[in-house]
């Protein structure tokens, strides 16, 4: 389970929240996002997974991070779009949430990680009401790349621990309402 | 030692002390002449009071002071020991279990007016024992100076002040550890009155050689008390008497006892007397004389071929006899104390955590490890990795072993309840324990308090009925409940019952009807109607007490035993009782598991639920299509085929066995693909995310460094019960429409 990159979480020099301004950028079908990687522990390979039945669709299962049980989230699926097929580049980028008083770690499977850049909080403009095609809290903003719009994340919404375990409990009340695949 | 971390053991010591206490209280009720309980509890209130003392906590220290006085009388027979007074003692202890929280919580804390006012309330109760004190006092005081007066020399050669002198040399490391010398003398004032007290600086060394840490300082203290004893004010100083030398003589000791003193004592001799006689224990005359003796004695003493110290005390009359046998037989307890202790290690629970935890890691390594040699064909390494597993094995049941705890002690504390709440019901109930040396982790001790203690005020609110009832019923009035605990296929059973009233279904059915639970044609079990009760804001109960009835406690009672992975449920019969019957894992870090395969996933069941397993052949196969049940030696067994049940979408594999596991006396089978045989099983929880998955408990790491999961038998089964019901129901439906 090779490392491919493990991006510091406590990196002093980004300085505090208001003012963190480098990015993890990646691939999720065909379309740029980016997270702070304040809130990023590291990233690895694609594998070994294993399913936990009667979840919802958008939670792939768990895997062994050296000895904790790490669930795994499909970020397409949780967008409502299309599950992300599997390549080589596919990669499990862990991300840590705060859920109540407790941290939890949660992986997120993405097409391509990117590259760590730093947008300025200048270039960084608020989120649209509508038109991103996902959920208007999941944006925490919107980065300018090169003229280009990038949509930054609001990770502590796109997997909040609450929200997406009561999808689960919806999920295994009724598992023949789970769409099929 | 830290001061934080001393008083974390006070802190720590005093709960243990206040609950031998009502441990001994509660005994005395059965048997008021029990002088060993009487013992014990004085000695907790004294021993609180000591290291109360030394942590300056005054409020404790004086509140607990009246206590023990009253406790010392009734040790002394003087106050006769019965119900009223067990109940006060009772509330006495409570107060200062509230006080010692109150330190825990916040160590400056000041107590709260409604605190204080508890506490003045119980002292004056206390006081009504206190006051017999004083209109005895005349005689008592008489006859217990009597014996004292046989020991006290004829009044020639003794000295006429009438206060007992105590010279105090404090060791240089009372500070280091811990200890306020000035915390003991405020606290002699206590008991008396001091007189006068003389600091000695002279031990004290020039300024560059002086350690700021070390104590220098001695003492000189004339104190007058009215009925103390030597061993009282010995007592004052047990938690430094390793650090300081203390010498005591009592009123009209003779002279030569001072004179001792003054040649005992490392300062100047002319300084220390006149010091004695400024403070008042000498006259100068006296003085003079005893400077006169000095030469004397000197000579007898250097023909003293170093007698036993015991001895000469008693021949000095510095002691009395008794004294000395007392404290001979205190050296002996002390000494058996400390055996004892030393059979005892007290760790941070952390800590062992932390063992658990990387014991766990080892399984788990281990388990890799050997997966690795079964690839290479080294018999050598085989039979390495085979002896390494054993041993690890061994190891893990040790590691866990060490989190057993009986749940005798969580009991035992029902027996409190069981009679306050009794009392508030103003309904006779005793309660009767078995099983008290069962054990279990630890973790699940702490967790099921809470639960029980609903459990247990339930039975006796609404379960046992009233006296005349009963009475009328043909049971005896008093009536019983039963806590039991037993082992029963890798789970412990913990059981609360009652002799009382049972469950009425008809009621219960009623009102959950009412409630919209169920319909009025669901064909229901008797547990299945008990076990409405659990549900959240189910209560039949016509008036709501303050103990229960708002049909909110059930409901949390499910939920926290839900949260250890056990289950509840109802037995009762009416008109004979009703018994809650709480099933738990033996331990949530590591189990003994059987690995299955079902698809590309791994499975694991507690291997204690696994009854056998079964091949399903062809036929079987074939026929077990249409029904979920098969005939197992002429009984039905119904099974749950984990492919379907799971949606597991890989193709079917040739082979399919059953995994026959009993839970609760319930058979059942479940469907597998393949059977990958024993494994041990260290628990990883699944978190919050998966928190609502029914059926699966948690996670473990499998040797290949793959996740499987654990299944949870007893939520399979329900689920797949109520998933057929749902089933029925909507094919009946869909009947009736066409």
């Amino acid at each position: 389970m090779g490392a491919i990159v493990r991006a510091e979480q406590h990196a002093e020099a980004v300085g505090n929240e208001e003012g963190q301004s480098q990015h993890l950028t990646f691939l999720l079908g065909g379309e740029m996002f980016a997270i702070p990687i304040l809130n990023i522990k590291e990233i690895i390979e694609y594998g070994h997974l294993t399913t936990v039945p009667m979840m919802p669709a958008f939670i792939r299962g768990v895997i062994n991070l050296r000895g904790s049980v790490v669930p795994v989230v499909d970020l397409a699926v949780r967008f409502g779009r299309k599950a992300s097929d599997i390549t080589r580049r596919t990669c499990i980028v862990i991300i840590e949430i705060e859920s109540g008083d407790e941290k939890q770690d949660v992986g997120v499977v993405v097409d391509t990680v990117n590259e760590v850049l730093e947008i300025p909080r200048a270039e960084i403009e608020q989120a649209p009401s509508f038109g991103a095609r996902i959920r208007a809290d999941f944006i925490r903003g919107m980065g300018k790349i090169n003229g280009k719009f990038v949509i930054i994340l609001a990770v502590n919404h796109v997997l909040s621990i609450d929200e997406m375990a009561m999808l689960g409990q919806a999920g295994s009340a009724e598992p023949e309402a789970l769409a099929p695949v | 030692m830290e001061l934080d971390q001393a008083l974390q053991t006070f802190i720590v010591e005093s709960r243990e002390l206040l609950e031998a206490m009502e441990e001994s209280l509660l005994g005395l009720e059965s048997s008021p002449d029990d002088h060993d309980a009487i013992n014990a509890i004085f000695r907790a209130a004294h021993t609180i009071k000591g290291s109360g003392g030394l942590f300056g906590l005054d409020g404790i220290v004086a509140f607990t002071h009246v206590v023990e006085n009253v406790l010392d009388r009734v040790r002394s027979g003087e106050v006769p020991i019965n119900g009223d007074l067990i109940a006060l003692l009772l509330s006495c202890r409570d107060y200062i279990g509230m006080l010692v929280d109150q330190i825990a919580a916040d160590s400056a804390a000041q107590p709260d007016k409604e605190t204080e006012a508890t506490g003045i309330m119980l002292l004056n109760q206390l006081r009504t024992y206190q006051a017999g004190e004083k209109k005895q006092s005349p005689i008592s005081a008489t006859a217990q100076s009597q014996p004292r007066m046989a020991v006290v020399p004829p009044p020639d050669g003794t000295v006429e002040s009438d206060h007992w002198h105590i010279s105090l040399r404090f060791g240089h490391d009372v500070l280091r550890n811990g200890m306020d010398p000035l915390a003991f003398i405020r606290y002699l004032d206590n008991m008396g009155k001091i007189i006068h007290v003389v600091t000695l600086p002279d031990a004290m060394p020039l300024a560059p050689d002086m350690d700021p840490e070390s104590c220098y300082l001695g003492f000189e203290i004339d104190f007058h008390g009215d009925g103390v004893d030597k061993t009282t004010i010995e007592g004052v100083f047990e938690f430094v008497r390793d650090d300081c030398t203390l010498r005591i003589l009592p009123p009209h000791s003779r002279i030569e006892e001072y004179t001792r003193l003054i040649n005992e004592l490392p300062e100047d001799k002319i300084h220390l007397g006149e010091l004695l006689v400024n403070s008042g224990s000498l006259t100068r005359k006296e003085l003079d004389e005893a400077l006169h003796l000095q030469q004397i004695l000197r000579a007898e003493y250097s023909q003293e071929a170093a007698p036993k110290l015991g001895d000469i005390l008693v021949e000095q009359r510095v002691v009395q006899p008794e004294l000395v046998d007392a404290a001979l037989g205190k050296q002996k307890l002390a000494k058996e104390n400390k055996a004892q202790e030393s059979k005892l290690i007290r760790i941070q629970a952390d800590k062992l955590d932390q063992l658990i935890n990387l014991v766990g890691e080892m399984v788990i390594a281990g388990a890799a490890t050997s997966l690795l040699a079964q690839r290479t064909c080294d018999p050598a390494l085989h039979e390495a990795t085979s002896t390494l597993s054993r041993l690890v094995e061994e190891i893990r049941d040790s590691a866990l072993q060490l989190r057993m705890v009986q749940i005798g002690e969580t009991f035992n504390r029902f027996n409190r309840v069981v009679r306050d709440v009794s009392k508030d019901l103003g309904k006779d109930i005793g309660l009767s324990i078995c099983g008290a040396e069962t054990e279990l982790d630890k973790s699940v001790v702490e967790k099921i308090g809470d639960p029980l203690m609903h459990l247990v005020r339930n039975s006796m609110d609404h379960g046992i009925e009233k006296a005349e009832v009963r009475r009328q019923r043909g049971k005896p009035a008093k009536g019983t409940v039963h806590l039991n605990a037993y082992h029963e296929s890798g789970s412990i059973v913990v059981e609360v019952g009652d002799d009382g009233g049972g469950l009425n279904r008809e009621k219960i059915f009623a009102k959950a009807l009412e409630k919209g639970l169920i319909t009025a044609s669901q064909n229901l079990s008797d547990v299945e109607v008990y076990g409405l009760i659990f549900e959240a804001w189910f209560s039949t109960a016509e008036q709501v007490t303050n103990l229960s009835g708002r049909g909110v406690g059930m409901d949390v009672v499910r939920r926290n035993i839900e949260a250890l992975r056990g289950t509840v449920e109802i037995d009762s019969r009416e008109g004979i009782g009703t018994t809650v019957k709480i099933r738990l894992p033996l331990t949530l870090a590591i189990i003994d598991g059987f690995l299955m395969g079902v698809g590309s996933a791994s499975y694991v069941v507690p291997l204690d639920m696994v009854m056998e397993c079964i091949e399903l052949d062809e036929a079987e196969r074939r026929e077990s299509r249409e029904s979920n049940y098969i005939n197992l030696r002429g009984t039905v067994l119904p099974f749950i085929r984990l492919r379907d049940h799971f949606r597991e979408r890989s193709k079917v594999s040739r082979r399919e066995n059953i995994v026959v596991v009993q839970y609760a006396g319930q058979k059942a089978g479940l469907v597998v693909d393949e059977l990958m045989g024993e494994f041990q099983t260290v628990i990883k929880p699944l978190g919050k995310l998966f928190g609502n998955l029914k059926g699966i408990s948690g996670s473990t790491i499998l040797g290949s460094g793959e996740v499987a999961l654990i299944l949870d038998v007893p939520a399979l089964i329900q689920r797949a019960a109520s998933r057929d019901a749902q089933l029925l129901a909507c094919s009946q439906a869909e009947q009736i429409v066409a």
